[in-house]
């Protein structure tokens, strides 16, 4: 047992500084003007994502992630030259260049690729959920998402939890309270006493967590996606955090009041939790660091060679059927 | 495949659609909570998950709930991901006595100014039929917009070999003319056919062409019939700002210029919500006295 | 039947709870039917006594559809509102999406949606431009038509319109090409469809023509001591010329509210050619004694009339000078080219009296009419009077040529 939550700490550990890597090096690329859209990375969020990507069983599970979800996507199994070749625009990637950055996945892969609008993906993971039930495949696969503590406040959020507990559809929902929406903060986004409570109207259980806290957050995940699996409908867990980024790349976040709780560093709280259980030594973890770092100089390396698109190359086909 | 909507599995549906699929489909026909996004979003997941799920609005007016799902994810699916979204959205579509502003919305020309979506609008029941068996097996998003006059006012005497309807993207020359074309669909395509009747008393012969889907959209069976007539009144109940009979009418003045002999003129509804009462209400839409008066003065240019 | 829910049409009778003879209330449920979407029942607007029941039990019937007869007091019809309306209400005259057509009860407005009272079309006025008689408005069908077949405007003229305001339509058009098949035609040659293609863009200009009396003996005179002898045109040419150099506006173009100035004092000369005209442009002839103008001009009359004008002497000057004397002709109104505001013109010379103030008697003398047609939007009668009386002095003294 403990072994095996320590393999999972590992793969959520890895998933994190990968991310964390990963976004700083396009960070670096978007100063230098070499990225042609924006940069929205989840620095600080690493913890609560990741510990949720480790939790699902990518081939069964679907996982719709959202913005900050970079570290769930690579623990979930996304190649990381995905993120570089999208953020790039590179025909090679899977959205080839027609869409960029985090509006990614391969929904046929259990993937589905977010849209902007925050809410409207729990739908798309009720459906998927919902369709494998009707055709007798679902087993005791599950459904997961995120949302912010912004987008708990969307009509689609609301629609879609509570049509998730109507059809008793195994959804987890991760909602990261960052305290702050953009620039908005929690009491101009919900009046109830904690964002979890948004779930009890709609019969669906909430867990509370640390989101800085790996250990913690893998223990949460791992109860709430049981219970899901075991029939016992949509889970939500909420995790609190702050984001230690702005909004994105262009943003410095001064609206954050330099005392604001959880300004923590969940990667320094994981190296930390190593260290007290003896899980690794500073050698380990500097030697998972370094095959991190390689990892995405590979997939930056790869995704910066690749052909751009060319308009003439595009079939601008918006309809399977070539209408 | 699957159908999900508001009240449609044992009530049968608002306008008894499905009445009876839930017995002979156990599982298949279910009742959705009053979410629209939610619904829709669902749609979406099914098709991902190769299902070919049909939501049923229980009015079209109530798919502006869903509008985000269905223009900004679902329409956007395959384009972007390579993966092909077949749902079909049945809309009880166009105005009916009574119905007010929020029962009677006729919502073709939104949907189909978005990239990735098929938008259907039969006017007849046996295209009702032939072209929701033909978007079913479509593996694009379509906009099924069924004119509430089909359930209950419209009647055929037996449906069709589906095989003898005409595919998606094809309009029909429903009535042959010289003297003017009606370019119409859904409802009005019957309004167009009682104005040419009328008219043909005065010795006017007047085509009426039912485009059947309003995307595609079949401008070589419009032009066609253009280039007989010279003259052409594009019929839409929707409201006159832009929509489906200004983008007609824009095709036929690009495309079409050298066959105009006179200015094309479209007929809508008014550019107000619509009314309640039915002496407001049938003042409001278009109807074949309106458009026999239009096409009188079309003649005459 | 009433109207039971939305967009229902009709309904089946499912139990009659009453009889003729009852007296029932408002609102008392007195028959059961079924729509598609529910059973309901049917109940009384006001209170009255039932007096027969023309429904039948099992039978379907239209949203709007006599069902029975109630005798009620007029003040109760009235309370409830069930007095036969005022407003004047349609009737349907054929049945219209399956829906019977209305009887005598003034249900019609239940039972027929789609029939408005008064039509007011929404679609906008198409009036026929107020201009648009004869062959002037030409619909963008008939243009295409016309091209397709070869045909101008102008060969419409005598085509009389069937269409609204006595426009020239598309089947008038194709009745009067079908007319021609009948009569004999030949093929233009393409000199004659060019000169008609000159002429009809120079006619959408308001031109006009003044002359006068100008007396050739000078000229002749002159004439005489050269060697080889130029003929009179050059001499109008050269006059021309030089007055327009004094004063470039008469020969300027009017485009919008601009004149626009000749760059050169080029002029051209009208050379009859085989079923044509060609005009042959002398440049400069402003700056170029007539001595030295006559080899080119020469030249220039031998290869107009071989069809082989050099390009720069193709291309238009800024008025044109022809010698229609030449075909036995006092008096004409030349067309300018389109693209030139003048043409100057001379008659046959012939002899005339003159009054000779000096001796008191006529004298003879040579005498032709010069004419000058100019775009009367650049120029009035005044300014070409003048322009014609300074060409005349200068061929008074045709050695300053």
């Amino acid at each position: 047992m403990a072994d095996a939550l320590k393999e999972r700490f590992f793969a959520a550990y890895r998933a994190m500084v990968t991310a964390r890597f990963l976004e700083e090096k396009i960070a670096g690329l978007y100063h230098a003007g070499k990225v042609v859209g924006g940069v929205y990375s989840g620095k600080g969020q690493e913890a609560f994502s990741a510990a949720l990507g480790v939790c699902l069983r990518p081939g069964e599970d679907v996982f719709a992630p959202l913005i900050r979800d970079q570290a769930g996507r690579v623990a979930f199994g996304e190649d990381p030259v995905d993120f570089t070749r999208t953020y790039l625009g590179s025909v090679e990637g899977p959205m080839r260049g027609r869409d960029g950055n985090i509006h990614r996945g391969r929904p046929d892969k259990g993937m589905p690729a977010m849209i902007s609008h925050l809410g409207a993906m729990i739908g798309v993971v009720n459906g998927t959920l919902f369709a494998k039930r009707l055709k007798g495949t679902l087993g005791d696969s599950v459904g997961a998402t995120a949302i912010g503590d912004g987008g708990t406040s969307t009509g689609a959020f609301h629609e879609a939890l509570n049509l998730a507990s109507v059809e008793k559809l195994p959804l987890v929902i991760s909602v990261a309270n960052n305290q702050f929406a953009y620039s908005t903060p929690n009491d101009r986004q919900f009046a109830c006493e904690h964002i979890a409570d948004r779930a009890v109207s709609y019969g669906i259980p909430a867990h509370k967590v640390d989101g800085t806290d790996l250990l913690a957050c893998l223990d949460t995940y791992d109860k709430a996606v049981s219970a899901a699996r075991a029939g016992g409908g949509p889970q939500l867990i909420a995790g609190t955090l702050l984001r230690l980024c702005g909004h994105g790349e262009h943003d410095d976040a001064s609206y954050v009041p330099a005392d604001a709780p959880h300004r923590i560093d969940c990667i320094e709280v994981a190296e930390d939790t190593f260290v007290k259980n003896a899980w690794a030594t500073e050698a380990e973890i500097t030697e998972v660091r370094a095959a991190c770092a390689e990892t995405v100089r590979v997939a930056l390396a790869t995704a910066l060679n690749d052909p751009k698109p060319n308009p003439a190359n595009e079939t601008w086909q918006t309809t399977a059927s070539g209408f | 495949m699957f159908i999900y909507g508001q009240d449609i599995a044992n009530f049968g549906g608002a306008f008894k659609a499905t009445k009876g699929l839930a017995e002979r489909f156990p599982g298949r026909v279910v009742d959705s909570p009053i979410s629209e996004d939610a619904m829709m979003g669902l749609a979406i997941g099914a098709a991902i998950e190769g299902m070919r799920p049909i939501i049923e609005m229980q009015f079209a007016d109530f798919s502006s709930v869903a509008f985000n799902q269905i223009v900004n994810n679902a329409a956007t699916h395959f384009w972007r991901t390579g993966v092909a979204l077949p749902i079909v959205v049945r809309m009880p579509s166009g105005g009916t006595m009574g119905s007010g502003p929020f029962h009677s919305q006729s919502m073709e020309a939104i949907y189909a100014h978005y990239p990735g979506l098929v938008v259907a609008t039969p006017a007849t029941v046996e295209d009702a039929y032939g072209l929701l068996l033909q978007s079913i097996e479509l593996d694009d998003p379509v906009l099924f917009c069924e004119h509430k006059l089909l359930y209950f006012h419209l009647k055929s005497k037996g449906l069709p070999d589906p095989k003898s309807v005409l595919p998606i993207g094809k309009a029909k020359v429903i009535r042959n003319g010289q003297h003017a074309t009606v370019v119409a669909y859904s409802a009005m395509v019957h309004e167009a056919i009682r104005a040419a009747e009328e008219l043909e008393a005065d010795g006017w012969k007047v085509e009426v062409v039912d485009l059947r889907t309003i995307k595609p959209l079949d401008m070589d069976t419009v032009l066609g019939s253009v280039a007989r007539t010279g003259r052409v009144l594009c019929v839409g109940e929707a409201f006159p700002y832009g929509g489906v009979t200004a983008e007609v009418v824009s095709r036929i003045v690009a495309d079409g210029f050298h066959l105009l002999d006179a200015p094309p003129q479209r007929l809508n509804a008014r550019d107000t919500p619509i009314p309640y009462h039915p002496n407001l209400w049938k003042a409001h839409r278009p109807t074949s006295q309106t458009i026999a008066a239009a096409l009188r003065e079309l003649i005459a240019f | 039947m009433p109207q039971l829910g939305e967009s229902i049409a009709e309904a089946t009778v499912l139990a009659i709870n009453i009889e003729p003879g009852t007296t029932i209330t408002t609102d008392q449920e007195i028959m059961e039917v079924e729509t598609q979407k529910a059973t309901m029942g049917v109940t009384a607007p006001c209170p009255g006594t039932v007096l027969e029941i023309t429904a039948e039990v099992d039978a379907s019937y239209p949203v709007g559809a006599v069902l029975g007869q109630l005798e009620v007091s007029e003040a109760e019809a009235a309370e409830a509102g069930v007095l036969p309306e005022k407003l004047p209400e349609a009737k349907a005259d054929t049945p219209h999406f399956g829906v019977p057509a209305d009887d005598d009860d003034g249900s019609a407005t239940l039972a027929d949606p789609i029939h408005p009272t008064e039509v007011e079309p929404t679609v906008g006025g198409l009036p026929v431009p107020a201009s648009a008689t004869g062959a002037s408005y030409i619909s963008p069908r008939f243009r295409a038509r016309m091209e397709e077949l070869g045909i101008n405007a102008s060969d419409l003229a005598s085509v009389a319109g069937s269409g609204a305001g006595g426009r020239v339509t598309v089947e008038d058009f194709e009745r009067f090409m079908a007319d021609l098949e009948s009569q004999k035609m030949t093929f233009a040659s393409p000199m004659r469809i060019a000169v008609a293609h000159s002429m009809r863009r120079s006619w959408a200009r308001p031109l006009a023509t003044v002359g006068t009396g100008i007396a050739l003996d000078s000229v002749l005179t002159h004439r005489k001591t050269c060697d080889p002898k130029p003929g009179p045109a050059l001499y109008l040419i050269r006059a021309l010329a030089i007055a327009l150099a004094e004063d470039t506006s008469p020969a300027g173009r009017l485009i919008g509210e601009r004149v626009v100035h000749p760059p050169a004092i080029d002029i051209g000369f009208a050379v009859e050619v085989d079923d044509g005209v060609l005009v042959p442009t002398l440049k400069d002839a402003d700056k170029i004694p007539l001595a030295e103008l006559l080899p080119r001009y020469d030249a220039l009359v031998d290869q107009a009339r071989q069809r082989r004008l050099p390009r720069e002497a193709s291309r238009p000057g800024v008025a044109t000078v022809t010698n229609f004397g030449t075909f036995g002709i006092d008096w004409a109104t030349p067309i300018p080219l389109p693209e030139q505001n003048l043409v100057l013109g001379m008659g046959m010379g012939r002899k005339a009296p003159s009054w000779d103030a000096e001796s008191g008697t006529f004298v003879p003398i040579t005498e032709a009419q010069m004419t000058l047609s100019f775009d009367h939007r650049l120029l009035d009668g005044g300014a070409a009077g003048r322009l014609l009386g300074r060409i005349n002095a200068l061929l008074q003294d045709p050695a300053s040529l």
